[in-house]
């Protein structure tokens, strides 16, 4: 195997160390140089013995979509591994408990649902890890050993990192782990004839002890904090949690302030209130969340107050599938809200980029006093990806305050119309600039007023900062064929890794295909992509949503017919579907 | 199109010297005889007294005739949603702790819309003061019945009669835990005053109701003369705000109570609790 | 109208096969289960050595692909070891610890090679060949080694020693014609072995034994009772089948070399039967017991089996002379002769 990518399962029910496990697995192999991208999936309940899924791939040629399928399957219950087993390919490798406690009843081993072509390796999970441990709850640990037995991997560099994982643990608790997956280890070597292809090798060819392996809703906050976030308010909703959590932490610590809400109304008004008085401010939501801020959403842009809006979509609509992904609230993001009402949209492609995206969100937000959508989503905001520490923002994107000098206080204009649409902006405090700002239509001092005149002047001036915007946004990501293609992929959020990777496959089959994906949805590369768009024989774009929110947005640039691939699967998209749909289009 | 007509002139000589300062130009938009220019001046009044600079307070309202309050007040003003100027001024405060913040709100948008938003900003003890101007109508809509209107009254939008029962917004307010509940009225802008400077110097959420007719659309019930009659002023030597079964009391008396109902002063604003929860170890 | 039965076949060689194909024909609704303790899909046994030379390919191995038996509705489970049976209770213990449920059962489980004790005190350094997962732990091995000892004592070694021999390896071949399975070879009959293999450059070491053995890090070094030494890379031997019973032992099934069935090929419970190189079959005209042997048969029985679990009542009776030409000489076996 020239490149090695391999796509690793352990499943198993809650309380059985399943995602630690995969969390372990994951880290070791982040320090051993590899890229790791995992995407977990847990019980939708959280009392009982739901069925958790540790997924993580392992690739050294950099890692951009989770994978569809697996490689190899551990199972550490056997009732939830047999579903699983759905998702490991033809020659896929199963690692089973073949000594569990108690005989399984007819058709409840895994084992006995294996396809043929797959490899089973039987291992007494628990009967090893009593014997490494005096109980059965370092199952995980011994398949861990099995695991790295049957693929080459450096036993003394893995328990090594084991012990630095539970480092500030009892002694008792790294012995117990550590001897189970030696355990394991041993007795695989010993008894277990290797019979499947899949091996590591080059280990520890770069150790890197120092990556980050973070989610993109870790990825966002740490963006966020380090662009000087002062104030988050937030509400509980499924997958922006997590990013409310962090804030309850991290905030205090930096003299910032954290609130959690009533509501998802109150967080937004909040953050503009935040915002009203000079500081800089976010809240994360969903889309249920996300519609209750969405008449916040026009005062943001109609008053130009700044406020930064992350919205980590999920199967809908209404309550939809909280514990599912979707590409769904682009429509939202961009149109929802009364008005005609100029949107910054940014959705960042990967977990790396939510970090990048919640700097420039809150830089954008401030400099243009407007509102800015941070759109995520359910895969984004779970996958984890171990990457380089991030370096510090530069100082113009920490300080984007645009204030009036003296003579223009003098006569002070808060909503002066100008060239680039910024009107300087007094800070509350700030002697002789007081002003009054309102979701009414005014005229440049903020007054009420309704004539036709200040009315279109106004909304002029409020859609003419989107051409600075554009000015300052990154260039659109292009890859694969460089030439004249056959096909033109156009993604999305974080449906352009399994495009970007569909396209590398299909080039690898000698299809001309290149892809093509941008930071900001809104403004938009208009120019580049029809550029891009020129050199395609065909275009084609997929997201996961029924509707086609993005395609329909494009179409108005482009005016040309396009293939579309429109997944509602809950899952993330997968590249295999895309390279299917490329292959299908192809010929056409 | 008519010129708006400026007050500038006239009120530069006095400016400097007298609450006007806190005036802004512009003319105010409410009826000739509505009770909120006396709660205005009585605000403008105690800022004077309590000596604030104008460019230290953030006035933030939400939609009504009560909301319009920022557009005549010469500080930051933030003429927000409807319902919503209490978390606004919550993001305010907390953001910026050294501003001296106001949530100016009707009766429709802090009891009816924005509700919801009452028992959070009460029990985080967050530093702003609430003035709810309670006119027991709807009026920039044009006299619909709101929270606070009587039952059986007729309103625009119950012909026949309101048929819902009002609330009691500041026994709503001593139930909900606010530190700090107070009753004024329009018609006393002097009484009025002092309770707001008590309000604003309280460290901690104030809750400032403020009764007021609404001449226009309103001519049975909240009328200048039903409302003087039906107010009166606590007795300071009867009635300890710092209880809050005297101060139940004095919610559900039978007339409009003025003077302030309660008062906690030992319980820790949002800030000082974070302050001292930080100090705690973890 | 519908059947509620499950059939559960174990072993995944020809018997099972036909015995499978045999069922679903005739009760299109029942459960079909056939277990095999190989992972490798129903192969050609008798192609391995291609496979190991590399003239074949996995494909080519296969008798049938995993779709065809989804296409049939039968449950395929591969890799999976019976460890004891109740026919009691007519249950089945999976070695990984399941538990299955049968209403009728077959025992197709097949044979596998055996030590005798003549060379028993040289195990260790013995390999045995008959398995695909054999092939697969020995085919790096074999490609890479240069010399080797076969201890001919059974048909399938000579095909063995021959496809070595073309691999350009030096073989020599120690033959044992008195263990020779599944019967003696005469002296003519030996004597005809070592001129037909000497004469395709086969050391052939007759008449002799194993006196002892001994791992070095050059190979194995060998001494024979003659006196003939050599140093070889690997050292297979050849001497015949044991049937797989070891999970029927004890569990009520009579049982002797391999399970006893009668010549309807029933055990001595009603709902469970044996066929193929497994079972010893009861012959009422001769009043004994006869071992199945080969392919063929195999196949035969497992297709008379699933007719009487069906309710037939077919009779077996030993197969029919049939004498073919073997290695230059004439031997009476029918199971060859679909070997090749």
């Amino acid at each position: 195997m020239s490149r090695l990518d391999l796509v690793v399962e352990i499943c198993g029910s809650a309380g059985e160390g399943t995602i630690s496990a995969g969390e372990i697995l994951s880290r070791f192999m982040s320090e051993e140089g590899y890229d790791i991208m995992s995407f977990d999936s847990y019980p939708a309940e959280i009392r009982g013995f739901g069925k958790c899924v540790a997924h993580t791939r392992i690739s050294r040629g950099g890692v951009l979509t989770p994978g569809k399928f697996a490689d190899v399957l551990i199972a550490l219950n056997d009732i939830h591994s047999i579903g699983q087993l759905s998702v490991l390919k033809e020659k896929g490798v199963l690692i089973y408990d073949n000594k569990p406690a108690r005989y399984h009843l007819e058709d409840q081993s895994v084992v006995g649902w294996l396809e043929p072509g797959m490899t089973p390796y039987g291992i007494p999970l628990t009967e090893l890890s009593i014997k490494a441990s005096g109980n059965a709850r370092a199952r995980n640990m011994v398949a861990l050993g099995a695991f790295s037995a049957l693929f080459g991997i450096d036993r003394d560099a893995f328990t090594e990192s084991i012990r630095r994982r539970y480092g500030k643990k009892q002694q008792a608790v790294i012995d117990s782990n550590v001897n189970s997956f030696l355990e394991g280890y041993a007795w695989t070597l010993e008894n277990v004839r290797k019979m499947d292809s899949f091996r590591f090798d080059g280990m520890s060819a770069e150790v890197k002890r120092d990556q980050l392996i973070i989610n993109g809703n870790e990825a966002t906050a740490m963006g966020a904090l380090a662009a000087g976030l002062h104030l988050y308010a937030g509400y509980p909703i499924t997958p922006a949690t997590k990013i409310m959590e962090i804030m309850s932490k991290e905030l205090p610590k930096r003299g910032g302030i954290f609130l959690q809400t009533e509501d998802e109304i109150s967080s937004i008004a909040h953050v503009i209130g935040a915002g009203f008085a000079g500081e800089r401010a976010m809240t994360g939501t969903s889309g249920p969340g996300f519609c209750l801020m969405s008449e916040f959403t026009g005062l943001a842009v109609m008053a130009e107050v700044p406020a930064v809006i992350v919205d980590s979509q999920r199967g809908g609509p209404s309550t939809g599938m909280p514990t599912k992904h979707e590409q769904s609230d682009l429509n939202i993001a961009l149109y929802g809200g009364s008005g005609d009402s100029p949107r910054v949209v940014i959705a960042p492609t990967c977990v790396e980029e939510c970090y990048q995206a919640a700097v420039l969100a809150l830089y954008i937000a401030e400099k243009y006093q407007t509102l800015v959508i941070l759109l995520l989503d359910f895969f984004l905001s779970n996958s984890i990806k171990n990457m380089d520490p991030p370096t510090a923002p530069e100082t113009k994107y920490l300080n984007a305050h645009i204030v009036p000098d003296a003579e223009a206080l003098s006569d002070y204009k808060r909503f002066r119309i100008t060239e680039n649409g910024i009107s300087p902006r007094t800070i509350p405090g700030t002697e002789g600039g007081m002003f009054f700002a309102t979701g009414l239509e005014h005229d440049e001092r903020g007054k009420p007023v309704y004539d036709t005149v200040s009315h279109t002047r106004m909304t002029e001036k409020r859609f003419r900062k989107h051409k600075g915007i554009a000015t300052e946004i990154p260039a659109p990501e292009v890859s694969g064929y460089e030439g004249d293609a056959d096909i033109g992929v156009v993604a999305w959020g974080s449906s352009a890794g399994a495009a970007r990777e569909a396209v590398e496959y299909a080039n690898e089959k000698g299809i001309k295909a290149a892809c093509f994906s941008s930071l900001f949805i809104s403004p938009f590369p208009e120019s580049e992509l029809k550029l891009f768009s020129k050199r395609c024989r065909k275009i084609l774009v997929p997201e996961m949503n029924y509707s086609g929110q993005f395609a329909n947005m494009i179409a108005r640039y482009l005016e040309r017919p396009m293939e579309r691939l429109n997944l509602v699967t809950g899952l993330p998209m997968a590249s295999e579907d895309i390279l299917k749909k490329i292959e299908e289009i192809e010929y056409l | 199109m008519t010129q708006p007509f400026h007050l500038d002139e006239q009120i530069a000589s006095v400016k400097d010297k007298g609450f006007l300062s806190f005036r802004t130009g512009e003319l105010p938009t409410w009826c000739p005889g509505c009770g909120y220019f006396g709660i205005t001046d009585a605000i403008y009044k105690a800022c004077l007294e309590l000596g604030l600079k104008n460019e230290e307070i953030c006035a933030v309202s939400g939609i009504g005739c009560a909301g319009r309050f920022p557009v005549f007040m010469n500080v930051y003003g933030f003429h927000t949603l409807h319902g919503r100027s209490v978390p606004v001024a919550s993001g305010v405060k907390l953001a910026r702790e050294d501003l001296t913040v106001f949530a100016v709100a009707g009766d429709g948008d802090a009891l009816g819309i924005g509700g919801g938003h009452l028992p959070h900003v009460a029990r985080r003890n967050i530093d702003i003061t609430l003035f709810l101007f309670d006119n027991s109508i709807y009026g920039l809509t044009k006299g619909q019945s709101s929270a606070t209107t009587l039952y059986g009254q007729k309103t625009s939008s119950h012909p026949s009669g309101n048929p819902d029962t009002p609330v009691n917004p500041v026994k709503l307010a001593l139930a909900y835990g606010a530190s700090f509940v107070a009753r004024g009225f329009a018609g006393d802008p002097e009484g009025l005053k002092h309770i707001v400077k008590a309000a604003i110097v309280h460290k901690g959420f104030s809750f400032v109701h403020i009764t007021s007719p609404c001449v226009t659309f309103d001519k049975s019930n909240f009328t200048w003369n039903n409302l003087k009659e039906n107010h009166s002023p606590i007795d300071t030597g009867l009635h300890d705000p710092g209880n809050m079964e005297s101060a139940m009391r004095m919610a559900e008396h039978e007339r409009f109570k003025i003077g302030i109902i309660f008062k906690d002063e030992k319980r820790l604003s949002y800030h000082d609790n974070l302050r001292q929860m930080a100090l705690k170890p973890k | 109208m519908p059947s509620n039965d499950h059939y559960v076949i174990i072993g995944n060689g020809p018997a099972g096969n036909h015995a499978a194909d045999v069922l679903r024909k005739n009760d299109p609704d029942a459960r079909i289960t056939l277990l095999s303790n190989e992972s490798m899909l129903f192969y050609y046994k008798h192609k391995l050595p291609a496979l190991i030379k590399g003239t074949i390919g996995d494909t080519e191995l296969s008798v049938k692909g995993a779709r065809d038996y989804k296409e049939k509705n039968i449950r395929l489970r591969l890799g999976q070891e019976v460890e004891r049976i109740d026919p009691r209770e007519n249950r089945i213990y999976l070695k990984h610890m399941e538990i299955m449920s049968y209403t009728k059962l077959l025992i197709a489980s097949g044979a596998s090679p055996r030590v005798l004790p003549l060379v028993s005190n040289f195990a260790k350094h013995l390999k045995l060949f008959s398995s695909f997962t054999d092939a697969l732990n020995q085919i790096g091995d074999i490609r890479n080694g240069r010399r080797y000892l076969v201890l001919g004592g059974d048909l399938v070694s000579f095909k063995f020693v021959r496809m070595l021999k073309s691999m350009g390896k030096e073989v020599d071949c120690l033959l044992y014609p008195d263990a020779f399975w599944p019967f003696t070879l005469t002296k003519d009959m030996a004597e005809a072995v070592n001129k037909s293999l000497t004469k395709d450059g086969i050391r052939v070491l007759s008449n002799d034994g194993l006196k002892s053995m001994n791992q070095t890090c050059e190979g194995i070094d060998v001494v024979t009772d003659n006196g003939y030494t050599a140093t070889f890379d690997s050292v297979y031997a050849f001497l015949g089948m044991v049937p797989n019973i070891s999970f029927a032992l004890g569990s009520g099934i009579d049982t002797d070399r391999g399970i006893l069935v009668n010549d309807h090929l029933k055990t001595n419970f009603n709902n469970v039967y044996a066929a193929g190189d497994c079972a010893q079959i009861y012959n009422p005209d001769i009043k004994s017991y006869w071992l199945s042997v080969g392919w063929k048969n195999a196949a035969v029985q497992g297709a008379v089996a699933a007719e009487n679990l069906l309710g037939a009542g077919y009779v077996i009776t030993p197969s029919p002379k049939s004498i073919l030409s073997v290695e230059g000489f004439t031997v009476d076996t029918s199971w060859w002769e679909n070997f090749d």
